[in-house]
């Protein structure tokens, strides 16, 4: 009886959110097969997870942590190109026909992407909730470091950019 | 150009999503209530088959131990293979129990730590396994012959030829890690063999062991 309203309450929970799930997807998976197979296996895990889900944390921060430890786990699963489980009739998060596919937006964005692509698994996952906006102590709350660990962190990939920046002009 | 601009770029792409990115609801029920799973709850499953058919054979073994525990040449083999398959079920059980109390909401260094360390657990176990095979087969032989055709293997074939047997296994294992560390890179079109020819050679491993370092390195810098 209850199961209907909690799946009611997870799914309008997801819709509010499901731009990351995208934006994390699209960060670790280049190939659009991947990036399906990695939406379905973070939407899966979310929703076995959602029972022990503690309202005291917002649902933003559980859902990037639980979308980064999937896709962490995803990109390094060696046996990933072998799986999937989505049928191939769609997928879970669709893009409208005429919006631009992940960095096809613009030169600058196929280039931040290029770069992104670049960090290996935890860079990534540190710079990705860095450009969604959010603050040095929420990072810190999502990845289970320090403050100070974010700023320095943050501070290093963007000298790191620039100095790329600068050889490829 | 600089981070900070690229951030605006983000920022213009994200509010495009909003109108353009649209969450399947049909094929999302299906993913949350039909039977997809995720890849740990594949695992725990195929984790407890292989402790459905370890647990029989470990009581098999504990029956012939006390029923010839005053034959060493018989209870001897059978201790040896007891031991390996209470290692096996020890270390299944510990990853069933690691892969219950993981909650995959809590911080992504925590789970990374305990999900490497779970990988280690499996690597560790496989390689064994694998490395130990050769080993067991003559001891597992004079078990099995005894237990369950009544054949005393001693009496049917010579020392020299269970000696030969063990010998061989032993010679075996430092082939096969020398094979797995030469020709695992060329099993590309067999993912499964590639695999365990990595298990074996250590090479998965060392890869686990050097995402624990890095995880470590990525908390205290």
């Amino acid at each position: 009886m209850a199961t209907i309203p909690r799946q009611e309450r997870f799914l309008s929970l997801l819709d509010e959110h499901r731009k990351i799930l995208y934006k994390v997807a699209s960060s670790y998976c280049r190939n659009e097969a991947d990036r399906q197979d990695l939406v379905q296996e973070i939407v899966v895990q979310l929703w076995r997870s959602f029972g022990r889900y503690d309202e005291r944390l917002r649902f933003s921060t559980w859902t990037y942590r639980i979308a980064l430890n999937v896709a962490i786990s995803f990109y390094r699963s060696e046996t990933r190109r072998t799986r999937h489980t989505v049928p191939a009739e769609g997928s879970i998060l669709e893009v409208a026909a005429d919006a631009p596919a992940p960095g096809e937006a613009d030169d600058s964005l196929e280039l931040l992407h290029g770069f992104i692509a670049q960090l290996d698994e935890l860079d990534r996952a540190l710079i990705l909730l860095y450009l969604d906006g959010n603050r040095y102590d929420t990072i810190a709350e999502i990845l289970g470091i320090s403050e100070t660990n974010v700023g320095t962190k943050i501070s290093r990939i963007k000298q790191r950019l620039r100095r790329d920046f600068s050889r490829t002009n | 150009m600089n981070l900070e601009d690229l951030k605006q770029r983000w920022e213009d792409q994200d509010r495009k999503l909003d109108a353009t990115l649209k969450l399947n609801r049909q094929l999302l029920q299906m993913a949350t209530l039909g039977k997809a799973e995720t890849a740990l709850r594949r695992l725990a499953f195929l984790l407890g088959i292989e402790l459905l058919l370890d647990l029989p054979i470990a009581l098999w073994l504990g029956s012939f131990i006390v029923d010839h525990r005053h034959e060493i040449r018989f209870l001897l083999p059978a201790v040896v293979l007891h031991l390996f398959v209470i290692g096996l079920i020890v270390t299944i059980v510990r990853q069933l129990a690691a892969i219950g109390s993981l909650d995959y909401g809590a911080p992504v260094l925590e789970i990374q730590r305990r999900l490497e360390s779970l990988r280690i657990e499996r690597l560790r176990a496989t390689k064994w396994t694998l490395l130990l095979s050769p080993l067991l087969w003559t001891p597992l032989v004079i078990v099995a012959f005894e237990s369950l055709l009544g054949v005393d293997v001693y009496a049917r074939f010579d020392m020299s030829w269970l000696l030969g047997n063990l010998l061989f296994g032993a010679a075996l294992i430092p082939l096969a890690v020398w094979i797995s560390r030469r020709y695992a890179a060329r099993m590309e079109r067999s993912p499964f063999v590639q695999r365990l020819m990595r298990d074996l050679a250590g090479y998965n491993l060392n890869a686990a062991a050097g995402f624990v370092d890095r995880l470590a390195r990525f908390a205290e810098e």
